[in-house]
Parts: structure tokens; sequence; C-alpha cells
């Protein structure tokens, strides 16, 4: 990395460890930055930091959220009755988009994958176990369409229907090996209107 | 197809051992060939809900792949893929799926790189196939375990002492970063319990014929206090601490 001067060697190598950043992507950006007026890069490392610094999990549901308690547990239109669980907080904004789930999230921040070392203990699971306690009446399991979430579902089922719940799993019409992130409004609907039992 | 000069391209069954993000919508697959032994090699676009490879790339998915080589570049690239079978619907109980993570993890920590090995992967197919038909773990994973170690060289003697080279009688021992069984006189501070000579002649025995043949014997605890051995045997030769294990054995 001597082809640059070492600030700019040093925020390219910071660039490249972002997700989806290459080598090329990352020089790309440098650049940019160190193109454009201070107070836009400025605004940029501020962002960074408030969210650094404001960001959390919703001490309920572990979406991320700026407050205690998320805007989606808080709100008196949404029902308690239903939850449903999903891998990432990206996934509640691929549901929102529908706009057509009308009850609270529960975020477990992965799915079950033993390589990874991820195995029950590692998930949000204990949490929502307690909050099936105030009477939830069904439980709709919408993590990935892969080997991974297909897993953590029947887990998740088998754990939970002896409590009397619910447990719906969302329909396969987003395809397995693909990410939720990626399903349109239209797909990611039918998918939760086609929920089965499981 | 067209197939510049000089950038050959190879077809070959495989199994998937693992996938990793790449980008904002690739994949880069881990197999496991039966012509070319371990690769990596990038699939396009392969997270897209349209994506033209589905599910083809779900962990230990049995294929025939086409894989170009790219010049100047680390990784291969798969050109095109077909599903030979499915390991898919046995991996939703956990308890499997901690299992063929297990046969993933060690068949990349004890295979090198593009080195062909074609028993090892007619062994990982048969171990899949005994999984799916049997729902059994124990015995499957014992098969894989005695067979991987036998296949690298590593296989320890069931007989002798490893330190001292006499019988060991009635009892074997091993401990946390052993390499073979040891006789009374030689067994380490932190040797668990000895492994009776009857366990591991009935494990030598069982291994000696095809898997399927010895999951239609009822059989089933033979293997384990054996098995939990060439696991430690296996982590001796992994020398990095292996994730799944310690996931296999709070399964049990
Ligand atoms: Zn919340
Ligand atoms: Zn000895």
């Amino acid at each position: 990395m001597k082809d640059y001067a070492e600030p700019l060697a040093r925020l390219i190598e910071e660039l490249k460890r972002l997700p989806g950043i290459g080598q090329k992507s990352a020089q790309r950006i440098a650049f940019h930055l160190q193109r454009v007026p201070r107070e836009e890069a400025e605004r940029l490392a501020a962002a960074v930091h408030e969210v650094k610094d404001k960001i959390r999990l919703c001490s309920r549901c572990n979406n991320l959220t700026d407050r205690d308690i998320c805007e989606f547990c808080s709100d008196p239109t949404r029902s308690a009755d239903v939850i449903c669980v999903v891998e990432s907080p990206f996934n509640v904004v691929a549901i929102e988009k529908t706009r057509e789930f009308h009850g609270q999230y529960h975020v477990l921040h992965g799915a079950l994958s033993p390589l990874q070392g991820i195995g029950p203990e590692q998930l949000k699971i204990k949490s929502l176990l307690e909050r099936l306690k105030g009477g939830v009446k069904e439980l709709i399991i919408a993590t990935n369409p892969n080997v991974e979430g297909e897993a953590t579902a029947i887990y998740l089922s088998k754990l939970i229907k002896p409590l009397g719940v619910r447990v719906t799993r969302i329909a396969m019409g987003i395809p397995v090996g693909s990410e939720l992130d990626f399903a349109d409004e239209v797909t990611m609907l039918k998918a939760i209107e086609g929920r089965r039992e499981i | 197809m067209r197939v510049p000069v000089g950038m050959p391209l190879r077809e070959s069954e495989a199994i998937v051992l693992r996938t990793t993000r790449l980008g904002e919508a690739d994949k880069i697959v881990s197999l496991l060939t039966r012509q070319w032994g371990r690769l990596r090699a990038v699939a396009a676009g392969a997270r897209r809900p349209k994506s033209r490879w589905g599910a083809l790339f779900e962990p230990m998915t049995h294929l025939r792949a086409w894989i170009f080589e790219r010049e100047n570049r680390d990784l291969l690239r798969m050109n095109s893929a077909d599903l030979i079978e499915s390991f898919f619907d046995m991996q939703k109980e956990y308890r499997i799926q901690v299992a063929t993570n297990y046969l993933g993890e060690v068949t990349e920590r004890l295979l090198p790189e593009r080195e062909a090995n074609e028993r090892a992967f007619r062994l990982l197919v048969a171990v899949l196939k005994g999984l799916k038909v049997s729902g059994e773990v124990n015995r499957p994973l014992g098969y894989f375990d005695y067979w991987m170690l036998k296949l690298g060289g590593f296989l320890p003697d069931f007989e002798r002492c490893h330190n001292c080279g006499r019988d060991m009688g009635q009892g074997a021992f091993y401990g946390p970063g052993s390499e073979g069984l040891v006789c009374r006189d030689c067994k380490p501070p932190a040797a668990a319990s000895p492994l009776p000579k009857n366990d591991l002649r009935t494990m030598a025995l069982a291994c000696s014929q095809p898997l399927d043949k010895w999951l239609r014997t009822q059989r089933v605890g033979d293997s384990i206090r054996v098995r939990l051995f060439l696991e430690e045997v296996i982590r001796t030769h992994a020398e990095r601490e292996l994730v799944t294990v310690g996931m296999l054995k709070e399964e049990g």
C-alpha cells in the first residue's frame, strides 16, 4: 500500500472492511471523500458517531432503536397477540414494506449455524420465551429460506408449541437459498399471507 | 459455452461444504469435488431470489459443477451446476445440522486445497446418505471419523500402546491432545476412563463394511465412546479448535 499517502491508505483500508466493498470501490470512495467539502465529510463522520452512541437494542424485541422500547413495541395500534420472529433488523424493514403486518417483532440476531458457533444459546431465544408468558396467540417465524433459517424455525416450533402458542412459518414463495432482504413487497406479502402451521 | 484458451473448464461432482457471502449478491462456495479435491469457487448472483442457481448451494448439496479457472485470480468461478441430491430436509433438524456442519468443518480442516482425494469424496457422500436414511448421528459420524483418520494415515493403533508399543491389554487410555491410545503405565494425567478392547474391536469391524450395511444392524449404541476418542484425535490433527465439536457434545 505504498501507492498512497499514509492517511489515504488508512482510509482505504478501513473502507475495505465494509461489507461488499473491495479495493476498487474503497479507492473510489476514499478519493471522493477527499474531494468533497469538509462539512460533507464531517456529516458522514458525525452520522457514524451518532449511530454508535445512540443506537441500541430494544429491551423487548431486540430491534435497533434509539430508545429503550422501540417504535413497534410502543405503538398501541399494533397487536401484541402476534409476534413475527426474524433473523435481523433488516428483515423487519422488509416486512414493514408490505404494510400488512400489524403485530410485533422479535429479532433473533442470527440463525442456528453450528459452523459459525451459533447454537440456541447465542440467539435471543430466552427473551422470546419471556414475552410469550404475556399471552401471545401466534408466533410467525420469518427466518430466511435456507438450511439455517429452516433449522431455526423447526427448533423454535418444537420449543414453543407445547406452550399452547400457535406457531406458523411464512410460505416459501421466497426461493430457497436467497435472502429475505432481497424479496420484493409482493413476494413478502404473499409469504406472510400464505403462512402455515408448523 | 465458450472456453478461452488456457482457462480450462473443469467438470466434477461436488459436495457443498459451506458458503460465504461475497460482495452484494454473490457467494463463495467451498466444495469437495470428486476429481479435484477441495476448491473454492465464486457463484455470481447466488443470493438473489431470481438467481438461476436456486437452492443449489445449501450446505451438503451433492451437485455436478462446471468450474472455470481464471488467470491471475485466487478464486475459481462456477459456470453452471446441476443438482444430483439434496440433503436440505434432514438438516431442518438442529441435531443433524450440527452433524453436517461437523463433517464440513473437519473436511475443510483436514483436506488440503486442490489435492484430489476421491475416497474422501465417496466417504462424505456415504455418510450424508447414512444420516439421511437413518436420522441417526452417532454411527455415521463414527464411521466418518474412523475413515477420515485412516485415509489421512492418522488412525491410531487399537492394539498397541502409542507410547511404548506394548499390547494395551484390557484398558486403552487417551486424554486431551492425544494422537493415539496408551497403556495403563503410559496414561496421561487427564486421561478419560479407559476404552475397553472390545469396543475398539467392534468399531474396527463395523467400519470395515459399507456404512449402509452397518446401519441396517440394530446395534445403535456401539460406537459412542470410541467415536469421542476418534474426535479427540481429529481435534489434535486439526490444530486449531473445531467450533462444531463443542456443539456436538451439547447435543449428546
Ligand atoms: Zn421493540
Ligand atoms: Zn505404554
